[in-house]
Formats: C-alpha cells, sequence, structure tokens
C-alpha cells in the first residue's frame, strides 16, 4: 500500500429505498431496518468533512437516490463542497426535468443500472418492467451531455446477451460500460444457484468483450473474470478503509456497503462524531486496515501488497469468519467452499427461481 | 506479370495511397494552411529530408554493380551537394528561412513530432531490412513526385505569397530530378522484378513508402489540433505542488510541469504552438517539444483533455 490511506472516493447512501427488487441487491438485507437519518444540511456537512480528508468523488446512490426529495438540494451540497457528485440510480423514478435540474445544481456523471437488454428478463430481475423508462433516462442523460456509464450486473440468466448489451450500450452512447460479475453476498447470496453462471459462459461473454473492444474505443468496458473463477481474490475496495469511505442512511460510517453485516466490528456514526473521527479512529476501520490483522497463508504472501487480502465480505458469507482467509483464493484453507460453488454452477440440474428483495422484510419469492 | 502490367500496378499504387490525396496535402494546395501550419510542416518534413541521403547510402551499399553506384551515388550530391551550401539539404533550409523559421532550430531537430520521426526512421529500416530490389522499389514514389512538386510551387505562388518565391528552389530542382531518378529506378525495378514473388514484394514496399509518407502528415494534421481542457473535468489544488484532474470515476494527478502544460490548453492553440511556447519558456531544458507532445497525447488517452472543434 502506498501512501497514508486517503478516503479518495465517498459513496454516499442517501436511502435504500427503491422501486426496484432487483435479486442481487447489495443493501443489507434488512435494509427495511435502515432509516433516513441525514438531511440535506447533515450531507452538505459531511460532504465538506470528506473532502477535508482528501475526497474527490461522491457517488450519490442508495437504494435509489431519486427516492429523495431533496436530491437536489444534496446534490449542490456536495458541488459547493468541491467533491465531483457522481449519481447512481436505477433511472426510476427520475423525470427528464428533475435531471437538468440536477446538472444545474452541479450534478457531473450519471451511472445507470440496467438489468438486461431484454425487457421481459430484466422485469424478472428487477420484479417489474422499467427498461423503457431506463432507456428514455439513458437518452436523456446524454441530451443534458453528461457523461454515461452503464452497469450491468452479469449472472447466469442474462451472460449469453454480452454482445447485445454492449450494442445497446453503443447505441444509447455511453461513455463506459460496467460489466460487473454478480458478488456472492447480501442478497445475491440467497440466489447463488439461481445467479452463478458456469465457466463456459464466462469464457464465451470474455470473447464477447474482447471482440467489442476491437470494434473500436467506444464504450470502455469494465470486465474481469469474477474471483471465484480466477483462483485469486479481487483486490477489493483497494483495501480495507484505505481508498473509499461510506456513508449509509442511517449515518453509519463504513469501510464498505457491506460492511455493516460484519459480526464484532464496531463503526462510528454521522454526524455523532466527526467524519475525521468515523474514519480514522473507529474500531472497525482498523480491524482490517493494513496487514496487521492477515492470518497465513495472506501475511506471508507476496502477492498481498496486490490483492490486499481480498473481500472480507466474502470471506464472512462464505465461511463465517471475516478474518478468513478470501475463499475465492485457490492458497484459502476453505477455497473448498468456492469449488463447491464451481460445481453447482457447472451442474446441468435446472436452476431454481429467484427469490427477489422483499419490499419490507427479508425476501419473497419470484418465478 | 510483364513489364508493362507491373508498371501499370507501382503506378497504381500511387494513384490509390500517395500522400498528394492526405487531407493535409490537399489542404496545402488548396490555399488552406495557416502560416503556422506551413512552418511546422516545413520543420517537420525536414527530418525526412535528412534521412533521404541516410537510406541512399544503404541503398548504395547494398550494390555490387559499378554501374549502378555510379548512377545512384548522384542522389547523395542531389541532397548533400559537393560542397557546404549547396544541395537540397540547403535548399529546404532556404525555404525554412523563407517561410520565417529560424534555420538553426530546424537544422538541430528539436522541434520534430514523435509521429513524424517514427514515420522517417521507418523508411529507413524499410531499406535496412530489404534487398536491394524491394529498397529501390520503395523510392518509386518519385514516380508521383514531379506532379506534386509542380503542384505546389504553383500553390505556394498563388496562395502563399509571403513565402518568397526565392525559398521555393527545392521544389523546383525535383521538378527535374524526381522523373530522371524515377526513371532509372524504374528500369532497375522492371528488368529484375520478373518472379510473381519479386513482383510483390516490389508492390508491397512501395505500398509501405506511401504509407510512411502519410503517417508523416497524421502525425503533422494531429499536432494542429486545439486541445482544452475536457468539459467534463475540473482542476483542483492537491497539496502545495500538484494539481488532480476529476473526471467521472477517475482522477489524474498532475505535477507542477504538467500543469503549466495544460494551463496552455486553451482551445485555442495548437498542440505545436504549445509545444514551441514551452520550448521558448524553458530554453536550457532538453526535448521540451517531444515531451509536450507525448504528455498532451496521454492526457487526451485519459480523457483530461479534448480537442476544440
Amino acid at each position: 500500500m502506498s501512501g497514508a490511506p486517503r478516503p479518495w472516493n465517498l459513496v454516499a447512501e442517501l436511502t435504500y429505498r427503491c422501486p426496484l427488487r432487483c435479486a442481487y441487491c447489495s443493501n443489507p438485507v434488512d435494509f427495511a431496518a435502515v432509516g433516513d437519518a441525514l438531511d440535506a444540511a447533515t450531507w452538505a456537512r459531511a460532504f465538506r468533512e470528506a473532502a477535508a480528508l482528501g475526497a474527490v468523488h461522491v457517488g450519490l446512490t442508495g437504494g435509489e437516490p431519486a427516492a429523495r426529495r431533496d436530491l437536489e438540494t444534496i446534490v449542490a451540497g456536495a458541488a459547493e463542497a468541491g467533491l465531483y457528485p457522481h449519481l447512481v440510480t436505477s433511472g426510476i423514478p427520475l423525470a427528464q426535468e428533475r435531471l437538468a435540474a440536477l446538472r444545474s445544481a452541479g450534478l457531473r456523471s450519471v451511472q445507470l443500472s440496467l438489468q438486461d437488454v431484454l425487457p421481459e428478463p430484466a422485469a424478472e430481475v428487477a420484479g417489474g418492467d422499467f427498461q423503457a423508462r431506463k432507456l428514455a433516462f439513458a437518452a436523456a442523460v446524454r441530451a443534458l451531455d453528461l457523461p454515461l456509464t452503464l452497469n450491468v450486473v452479469l449472472h447466469r440468466r442474462n451472460l449469453s446477451r454480452v454482445a447485445e448489451i454492449v450494442a445497446l450500450a453503443r447505441a444509447l452512447d455511453a461513455d463506459k460500460l460496467e460489466l460487473a460479475n454478480v458478488q456472492l453476498h447480501g442478497f445475491a447470496l440467497a440466489n447463488r444457484a439461481a445467479l452463478l453462471p458456469t465457466r463456459a459462459a464466462l469464457d464465451a461473454a470474455a470473447r464477447a468483450v474482447a471482440e467489442a473492444r476491437a470494434a473500436g474505443p467506444r464504450p470502455e468496458i469494465l470486465f474481469v473474470l469474477p474471483d471465484w473463477w480466477s483462483d485469486r481474490p479481487k483486490p477489493c475496495m483497494g483495501g480495507w478503509a484505505q481508498k473509499t469511505i461510506v456513508i449509509a442512511p442511517d449515518g453509519l460510517v463504513l469501510p464498505c456497503h457491506a460492511a455493516r453485516g460484519l459480526p464484532g466490528l464496531a463503526f462510528h456514526r454521522f454526524p455523532e462524531r466527526d467524519l475525521r473521527t468515523c474514519w480514522e479512529d473507529a474500531p472497525g476501520m482498523g480491524a482490517f486496515r493494513g496487514e496487521d490483522w492477515m492470518r497465513a497463508p495472506c501475511r506471508d504472501c507476496p502477492e498481498r501488497a496486490r490483492d490486499f487480502g481480498g473481500c472480507r465480505c466474502q470471506a464472512f458469507a462464505l465461511t463465517g469468519d471475516p478474518a478468513e482467509a478470501d475463499p475465492a483464493c485457490s492458497l484459502a484453507p476453505r477455497h473448498d467452499v468456492v469449488l463447491a460453488a464451481r460445481a453447482e454452477a457447472s451442474s446441468l440440474a435446472p436452476p431454481p427461481p429467484l427469490a427477489l428483495r422483499g419490499a419490507s422484510a427479508g425476501v419473497s419469492a419470484s418465478g | 506479370m510483364t513489364p508493362a502490367e507491373l508498371e501499370a500496378r507501382l503506378r497504381g499504387v500511387g494513384a490509390e495511397r500517395y500522400h498528394d490525396k492526405h487531407p493535409f496535402n490537399q489542404r496545402m494546395h488548396a490555399g488552406a494552411l495557416t502560416p503556422e501550419e506551413i512552418r511546422l510542416w516545413v520543420r517537420n518534413r525536414y527530418y525526412y529530408q535528412t534521412r533521404i541521403p541516410v537510406k541512399d547510402g544503404l541503398i548504395l551499399a547494398k550494390s555490387d554493380d559499378a554501374s549502378f553506384r555510379r548512377e545512384w551515388v548522384g542522389r547523395l550530391h542531389d541532397h548533400d551537394g559537393r560542397a557546404p551550401g549547396e544541395g537540397g539539404l540547403e535548399l529546404w533550409l532556404a525555404l525554412a528561412g523563407a517561410v520565417g523559421l529560424d534555420r538553426r532550430r530546424v537544422e538541430d531537430l528539436s522541434g520534430v513530432l514523435p509521429g513524424v520521426r517514427d514515420a522517417c526512421d521507418d523508411y529507413v529500416r524499410l531499406v535496412e531490412s530489404n534487398d536491394l530490389l524491394a529498397s529501390v522499389a520503395a523510392s518509386l514514389t518519385e514516380m508521383f513526385a514531379g506532379d506534386i512538386m509542380r503542384t505546389r510551387i504553383e500553390a505556394f505562388e498563388r496562395h502563399y505569397p509571403w513565402v518568397d518565391t526565392a525559398g521555393l528552389r527545392y521544389f523546383r530542382s525535383r521538378t527535374v530530378q524526381a522523373p530522371r531518378d524515377a526513371r532509372f529506378g524504374l528500369d532497375f525495378v522492371l528488368a529484375r522484378a520478373t518472379s510473381p514473388e519479386d513482383q510483390a514484394r516490389c508492390i508491397a514496399a512501395l505500398e509501405r513508402k506511401c504509407e510512411i509518407l502519410w503517417r508523416l502528415l497524421d502525425a503533422i494534421e494531429a499536432a494542429g489540433r486545439r486541445p482544452r481542457l475536457s468539459r467534463h473535468a475540473a482542476l483542483r489544488a492537491d497539496g502545495p505542488d500538484a494539481a488532480l484532474v476529476v473526471l467521472p470515476e477517475r482522477a489524474v494527478r498532475i505535477n507542477a510541469s504538467g500543469a503549466e502544460i495544460l494551463a496552455l490548453c486553451d482551445g485555442a492553440a495548437s498542440a505545436a504552438a504549445i509545444a514551441e511556447r514551452l520550448r521558448d519558456r524553458h530554453p536550457a531544458v532538453p526535448n521540451v517539444e517531444p515531451d509536450v507532445h507525448a504528455f498532451l497525447a496521454s492526457m487526451e488517452r485519459l480523457g483530461v483533455l479534448e480537442s476544440a472543434p
């Protein structure tokens, strides 16, 4: 790790409310119990304190950030603090007029999620048909000359359509296309068997990406083989509490959006304490910062400087112990869990139905 | 192919790919270049001129035939002269003076664009790595040079009256030399390239040469672009002697000299003009201009800079 920890990027989770019910939502499974505790003025203060800590970008996310009626004021607060406001949205329920107002307030760039290129499978994942509105929203973003990133979570049910997804991103004049392989925690864990793709399908997708990249520079395509097929863990968050700071809707300050679910970690809450204290002094922030926490084989591994020991949330989700070596790594003592998941993903049995994110509590079943 | 068919194929390469069709030359001949663009071209094309006697020396060394060498050495005399102050290179420097350039700054090659250098060095490498036949074939762009020189003289007299016509002597000398040299080279190639393989190699060598001349102009044209900070970029200080250019989901750290370059990227000044200004500001620093061009190219790749329309 070069240099002292610096929260370059602030992830501002404005609310966990969302009109979509994606089966792989990365919000906490008990999201409904987390209220929106921070008003716009408090967010503005958080933005100023984050800038003082060295933050440059702020991702305004959720849930669906546009579910907040004061989003314009919040964006203005971020811009006034000198941050570069980036909206991470489902595109629902944003109207074009509101997008223009957000741009006037200082919004600089937009990430729009798409669930699929086809409306029907997209609706099965999101729990409703939003596709036409999303495409209209993408056009509105580009009409305002805002840089557009499309984010598509890849999984067993849409992986065969990567070429079509790229073509759609081109047609929408997206600057960037983030093809994010589904991760094994949060709601996705409950849907593991329905979402995990086979290795053959991933390889075919990788070839489609390579062809799309060769066909032209736009959009820039982000795609990496998922860690549980690549034998080495991902350099999660660029290291625990090193480069990113997350403020949850209830003010809890975290090193990543999923860290709330880890047991035995104490984090501070903003604005009960100032942001510097939340970042520098919270016991949970220090728990996995740097390398002192590492066990064998990580602590002697030459690759620890590259992957920082992988993902703590994945380690907990798959082994029950967040300090365990990330099972994605072939050197990890519990790599057998990932091998079992690979075998499960490659089985010929028809995948089970998806369980969508529940509107109030837990999850509910859906075909 | 018969010799006549081969000649037709070689002429076809020129008809299709010779750089008289390059947009930069088209604009030059239509009178659309600014004085700054003319100077940029003269200064950079000088590097190509310096490579010609080098590649002709390489070709000489490939021949075992005294009569060939006797003829070919004439090209060295044409370019280098038989005494200081004579020859084609000297005439090119006179052109440099006529368009308002300081000849020492042309001669020292300090302003040669990286892309121009690459293209010209590729020509020398092409001759180095090929046999005599293909090397002579590569020089056959001379078949098309007489016409372009006449067009150029006319264009300069008509559209660029600020250039002293005494500066055009290089072009005039080439209207005589190029057709004569081309005749010799063509006869040589037609007599020796009799197998299909040799004929194909000769055609390919001439195509490569056309591509090199084209790339040279691409690089010059690119240096005329007018960079400015991307409209999506936010520039902010980061510590005492660094700045950050903030872009969507990306930030680029810039040191003090980078910030000095970016400050000149106003969408009005060309890349070449920016490089020249910085060279003038830092006369003691070597390689300022190529470094500036490399920096501008990397900033464009990262999305920090865009070109003004």
